[in-house]
């Protein structure tokens, strides 16, 4: 940055350039004669430094493979490499700018005329507009290494600008009391009357003591080289520096951000040399550059005397100041002044020659050529209200400023200095120092009392002739606006679009005023009736970098508290959700058989787990599931599933009632969170409910260990009563389980005996390997997802989301039992109602396929060539000696023993229903 | 100098059609009634033509559904797409480069592969395609290493890819012009009027128009017009946000969409990158765009991409989707009132079914008769529950 000591080298296109201390790139290559710095988006025409202040096009280059900076204001720094876009085979000799030459056949919107027919030549010209559309080149190998980060902040009062009317806002609204952030996009605070000396003259002292009076505030905080980008709902201002965002809350905001010096519209206005005066003013006070030569300065205001005195005090020749006034608008000492007059067009190719001046109104015929490199505009600025737009302010066309601006603030929002369209200094600092004291009293918003313009309407030449740009960065022409009006595109809006004017990189800075302009002249009415465009955030371009932060990704990653057990004993795993399950430990098969046959232990934890506390428990649940539960008895568990009001199935789950008033439930590991809110959200319904919800999902963990086994196993751990009279199936017991209290639900999702053990979560390893110790004998083996997909499989459950969508009722889900529709009302209960009505539709069912191959989940199964259902589940089963699975097939095949077609491998292969589960259809092992 | 697109008109007392709705939908309609011979049509738009979704859309064309219904649909909907700018003499540069859904999870394969098998079932050209082959059409794209979840699978489906969505719009406006019927802009309806069960004039800005005959394409706003003539439609109104980059060489030349990552991404021939994602999950007719938005579509962007940091977005935007309980659109007559047509519910997808709503609803009105690709988003099914399931196909998968 600025600080650094000495000169430093960079290169330019392969070319080494030396830069001065704290001099930006753009600086340096100006130093260096390098006056051609890009070349333009459409036609390819050669483009110098412009506006110099990181807004216009001009100045973009690709550093250090990063695409589009503007080096204008990004310091030189020791090895840049920096290259020009959009030119090929370089910038001095770029084979398109040939399209400059046709641009008569190349005019506004010309690419929706052409290259469509006949149908195959779309392509064929696509691919070549696409080989040379765009600006920069992304390094796709090494791009993105930087590293950014994220900070969020709050304030009671943000100033945004830390110009003129910004510092005073600061200072005042710490004087009330409050405490303030000043957001300011330069180096230095003072805005750009710090690149100005004309400005400051007779003021140099007090200029000084306010900037001082700012540093030396505690309560003022200032963040230098900060961009506001984006002033989001409740006062959320988004701020870059450098490669950190600040997201920064304010409880008022003053925005004084100033305005946007505009340029005239003429014949080569976008010409090497043709400059906006701010940037001259700043190339000379900051980076430190000359303007060898002669200049002209064209302006109607005291800025274009200032910076006529500027360049002559560094060397410039100034043949004349062409002020569109009368009678001159500032003191031009010896400087020659022509009055009345404005630039009509200017001659060179690859830098300004001369510049053509003529009368401001009437013919043209009266013109007279000034030999010249320089053409400095100086006349006037437009509101930088991007901010104020976003935020919500009204804005209006003030016809005697020629400028937009607020006079409807948002809540919580001032305004101040020359966004509001004020350029005199002392209104900008009694501006600021109101703005300041309002935002301070927590009073911002409401109506602007509109301070009446000392000014007449400024008067503008229309241009004459050719390659009038109004919008440098897409190469649009005063007449491609009018052509585009004369189609039909005649509201600003759908000019816009069809033109491209403002949708380049400034994003209106520089061509929005023209363009409204130009409208409202092709159209014409006036610029209040043409309106503008939306501004939308970001006010200046944010890499995606900034926007993202430091996090590699925004996922969590959730492991269960048994993970390092997992990861020992050789788990291979896989994604659920946000979880990291055990797919297995190796062999499923084996895992499998040996629930089937002996003992086996899963890790479970990853279910979601509510409790719920109250008298209303009952009720609610009764509520929010189609089935009841007012009279499970107290140490029972229940099945149940969750509808939506339109009885698609949201979820399964089990029930406990643990206490009188004490409830235990489970989710499905993918639905933990959305049941917790859906149920948050009835509870929301009816405050008066005595009724508290816990989600324990994460501080409970939880093994499922099954298999004719698993009494045995557990009563070595267990001091209780496991017999079946005391512990029956679906019995919901407290339990102390290897010296911890536990919660345990015999249940049986796999098909075998079987106990849900919950413990805290903390305490699960410990259980974990007390049970495996204790089922040592027995052969226990833990087991993984797909034994468990197996074991369900051949019971017929279903797994909600893989053999339920979002089409799915209980009904059609082979589940009509759990809707109980002689219970007062329920979520879902109507559209249950009028679904048990209904003839059927798809149901889902078992299928039984002979032999060995197993469809993919899904495979679709067809009727006479068409769609009819779908196999959702399917798995290889020993027991049954053959693939079975889960199908939704049509109701007329949903019965035992029909037969269905299913899609495999581009064959059809025949299954048969069945619907009773494929292993022990009677559950005798279950309640074993 | 070309000929004007379309003209001003002076509005009449009476029309026999009233669109109300300038986008994709109302002026599709209205040049497919004009080639039908119905040519005594006005379409009212309160803003200017392309405001609403049409302009706002990230103008991704497709029709790999999952529905035989919907996938019949929007085939018919890409393939008048694709005669389109012959049709209406008009590039609306229709580019069909390719449209990648990456799948990272199991269950995301699953639902790709059942989308494909129902693609390929109803002749629609998808594929299931695994990590070596997706290399291949998006070499720069990271599969795994910093992913959280892993790239496993992809539905690619060739004929998917991008429009230049605004010049479809103004297209179908010329062409709705040349066949005589009226578009007026900035002509804001207030009111509906019914008569004995009938439509029988609708009331704007600038005065009462006789009809017997109202279209309803209005998207967002579908519900508040629906509500004007007492009727309800199961519409929730969510925003859905997007952004675009600046202008970059084209190296991104298919679509590529991760709804695990909720983010989708295309380049345009102008260069930049446009980026979506799902719609916000609450319901609001607010227009302006959120923080979070941008920082979530970055951050997850920057995972498929992550070279992609330090390239700046430009501008951020947000627009008005109309969601259905099924994710699919409704179009037809209204149950209740006689001649209240609607091409609505269109959620995040409505750009892809112009042409086929259009041309369709054009022939219900002019016919009278039900087309039968229309008959299963007909506005009666809820209540008959008989829905068309298209989440899994329509949510994030742009």
């Amino acid at each position: 940055m600025s600080s650094q000591e000495g000169p430093c080298t960079f290169t330019f296109d392969g070319r080494s350039i030396t830069a001065r201390p704290g001099q930006t790139i753009a600086g340096a290559l100006h130093q260096d004669g390098v006056h051609v710095v890009s070349r333009s988006f459409k036609y390819h025409r050669p483009r110098g430094l412009f506006c110099a202040t990181g807004r216009c096009p001009n100045c973009l280059c690709t550093v250090d493979g990063y695409p589009n900076v503007r080096t204008c204001v990004t310091p030189a720094s020791q090895g840049m490499a920096v290259r020009s876009q959009n030119a090929w085979p370089g910038l001095k000799w770029d084979v398109l700018s040939i399209f400059d030459r046709l641009h008569r056949f190349m005019p506004v919107g010309f690419y929706y005329r052409v290259m469509h027919k006949p149908r195959f030549l779309w392509p064929v010209f696509e691919a070549i507009v696409r080989r040379i559309a765009g600006l920069g080149r992304v390094d796709r190998q090494s791009g993105g290494s930087r590293r950014y980060d994220r900070q969020t902040l709050h304030s009671d009062v943000v100033v945004i600008g830390g110009g003129w009317a910004g510092m005073h806002a600061a200072i005042a609204a710490s004087r009330g009391g409050r405490d303030v952030t000043l957001v300011d996009d330069r180096e230095n605070l003072g805005g750009h009357v710090l690149f100005d000396p004309g400005a400051r003259v007779d003021r140099e002292t007090e200029f000084e003591s306010t900037v001082q009076a700012v540093l030396d505030d505690p309560r003022i905080r200032v963040l230098h080289r900060a961009t506001a980008f984006g002033c989001y709902e409740d006062r959320l201002v988004a701020v870059q520096t450098g490669d950190r965002m600040i997201r920064l809350r304010a409880g008022q905001v003053v925005v004084a951000t100033g305005g946007w010096e505009q340029p005239l519209v003429f014949p080569g206005n976008d010409r090497p040399g043709v400059m906006l005066a701010g940037g001259v003013q700043k190339m000379l006070w900051q980076d430190g550059c000359l303007f060898p030569g002669d200049a002209v300065v064209v302006t109607d205001n005291q800025n274009g005397y200032r910076v006529a005195h500027s360049l002559a005090a560094c060397g410039t020749r100034v043949v004349a100041i062409v002020d569109h006034n009368a009678t001159p608008a500032g003191d031009p000492g010896d400087l020659p002044v022509w009055t009345g007059q404005t630039i009509h067009s200017v001659r060179g190719h690859r830098h300004v020659t001369s510049a053509v001046i003529g009368p401001l109104e009437g013919a043209s015929s009266a013109t007279e050529s000034i030999s010249c490199r320089w053409v400095v505009q100086a006349v006037g600025f437009t509101t930088a209200s991007g901010l104020l737009a976003q935020a919500g302010c009204r804005l209006v066309y003030d016809e005697s400023r020629d400028l937009f601006r607020a006079d409807q603030l948002a809540d919580g929002f001032r305004a101040a200095g020359s966004v509001n369209g004020t350029f005199d200094i002392d209104a900008c600092a009694r501006e600021g120092r109101l703005a300041g004291e309002v935002a301070a009293a927590g009073e911002g918003g409401g109506t602007v009392d509109l301070i009446p313009a000392e000014t007449s309407p400024p008067v503008r030449r229309p241009p004459d002739g050719k390659k009038a740009f109004v919008c440098l960065c897409e190469d649009v022409t005063d007449k491609d606006l009018f052509d585009a009006v004369a189609e039909g595109f005649a509201n600003i809006e759908t000019l816009k679009r069809y033109s491209t004017v403002c949708m380049g990189p400034c994003q209106g800075k520089m061509c929005q005023s023209s363009s409204i302009a130009a409208c409202a002249r092709a159209n014409g009415v006036t610029i209040s009736e043409t309106g503008r465009t939306t501004a939308r955030p970001p006010e200046q371009p944010v890499p995606l970098g900034v926007l993202a932060g430091r996090a590699p990704h925004r996922h969590l990653i959730r492991r269960s508290a048994l993970h390092d057990w997992h990861v020992e004993a050789g788990a291979v795993f896989l994604d659920s959700g946000a979880w990291k399950r055990p797919e297995s430990y190796g062999d499923p098969a084996a895992e499998y058989q040996v629930v089937r046959e002996g003992v086996g232990l899963i890790d479970v934890s990853t279910l979601g787990k509510l409790e719920l506390r109250g008298r209303d428990v009952a009720e609610f649940l009764e509520f929010v599931y189609p089935n009841r539960f007012a009279k499970l008895k107290v140490g029972r568990v229940r099945y149940g599933v969750v509808c939506d009001e339109a009885g698609i199935i949201l979820d399964d789950g089990t029930i406990a009632r643990l206490e009188e008033d004490r409830w235990f439930l489970t989710t499905t590991t993918g639905n933990a969170d959305g049941v917790d809110s859906w149920f948050r959200w009835w509870l929301a319904t009816r405050p008066g409910w005595d009724i508290r919800l816990t989600n324990v999902s994460g501080a409970t963990a939880a093994m499922n260990l099954a298999g004719p086994r698993s009494r045995q196993v557990l009563a070595a751990v267990c001091d209780g009563d496991l017999s079946t009279e005391a512990v029956p199936y679906l019995a919901a017991s407290q339990l102390t389980v290897a010296g911890v209290p536990a919660t345990v639900l015999r249940i049986g999702f796999v098909g075998e005996l079987g106990y849900e053990i919950h413990v805290p979560s903390q305490l699960a390893e410990h259980v974990w390997c007390e049970l495996m110790a204790a089922g040592a004998a027995s052969g226990i083996r833990p087991f993984g997802i797909e034994a468990q997909r197996r074991l369900r499989l051949d019971k017929q459950h279903l797994l909600a989301g893989q053999d339920t969508d979002a089409l799915s009722n209980p009904f059609d889900a082979g589940l009509p039992w759990i809707v109980k529709l002689d219970k007062p009302d329920f979520v879902g209960r109507s559209a249950l109602q009028r679904a048990e009505g209904r003839e059927p539709g798809q149901q889902l069912v078992g299928f039984r396929l002979e032999g060995d191959r197993v469809p993919p989940e899904p495979s679709l199964v067809l009727v006479d060539g068409r769609l009819e259902g779908r196999v959702t589940s399917a798995r290889y089963s020993p027991v049954a000696g053959a693939t079975v699975g889960l199908a939704w097939v049509p109701a007329e095949l949903a019965s035992n023993g029909q037969q269905i077609t299913i899609q495999l491998d581009g064959q059809l292969v025949n299954a048969v229903v069945q619907r009773e589960p494929f292993y022990d259809p009677e559950g005798a092992r279950l309640k074993s | 100098m070309t000929d004007r697109m379309w003209r001003d008109h002076d509005m009449q007392d009476a029309y026999d059609v009233v669109i109300i709705g300038g986008g994709v939908h109302g002026l599709a309609t209205a040049y497919y009634l004009a080639r039908q011979g119905v040519t005594n049509v006005a379409v009212l738009e309160a803003r200017y033509v392309g405001f609403g979704g049409s302009g706002r859309n990230t103008a991704i064309i497709r029709s790999n559904y999952r529905t035989p219904e919907g996938i019949a649909f929007y085939d018919h909907s890409t393939k008048l797409y694709e005669k389109l700018a012959g049709e209406l003499d008009y590039n609306i540069m229709f580019s069909q480069r390719g449209h990648l859904t990456l799948a990272h999870t199991e269950r995301g394969v699953s639902g790709l592969r059942e989308r494909v098998l129902t693609n390929q079932l109803c002749g629609v050209n998808s594929r299931l395609i695994f990590p070596d082959e997706i290399r291949e059409h998006v070499p720069e794209m990271q599969l795994e290493g910093s992913l959280r979840y892993p790239v496993m699978a992809a539905l690619y489906h060739p004929p998917g890819g991008i429009i230049r969505h605004d010049a479809v719009v103004w297209a179908y406006a010329r062409g709705a012009d040349a066949g005589g019927a009226h578009v007026h802009q900035l002509t804001e309806v207030t009111d509906l009027e019914v008569t004995d069960g009938s439509i029988s004039g609708v009331m704007t800005n600038r005065g009462r128009i006789k009809t017997g005959t109202v279209v309803n394409a209005t998207a967002g706003y579908a519900s508040t017009i629906a509500a004007m003539a007492g009727q309800q439609i199961p519409l929730e109104t969510h925003p859905l946000q997007a952004m675009v980059t600046e202008s970059l060489k084209p190296w991104l030349h298919s679509v590529i969409v991760s709804s695990t990552l909720h983010v989708y991404v295309s380049q345009t021939d102008r260069g930049e990158l446009v980026i979506g994602a799902e719609v916000d999950d609450y319901a609001s007719y607010s227009l302006r765009g959120t923080l979070p938005f941008v920082e979530s579509a970055a951050t997850h962007l920057l995972e498929l991409f992550p070279f992609l940091a330090d390239v700046k977005m430009l501008r951020q935007w947000s627009g008005l989707c109309d969601m259905t309980p099924d994710y699919s659109p409704i179009i037809g007559e209204d149950p209740v009132v006689n001649g209240l047509f609607m091409t609505v519910g269109w959620g995040t997808y409505g750009f892809k079914g112009g042409p086929a709503s259009g041309q369709l609803l054009a022939e219900m009105i002019a016919s009278g008769r039900t087309p039968e690709r229309l008959e299963p988003f007909s506005p009666g099914r809820f209540a008959e529950d008989r829905l068309v399931g298209e989440k899994a196909a329509a949510s994030v998968s742009h």
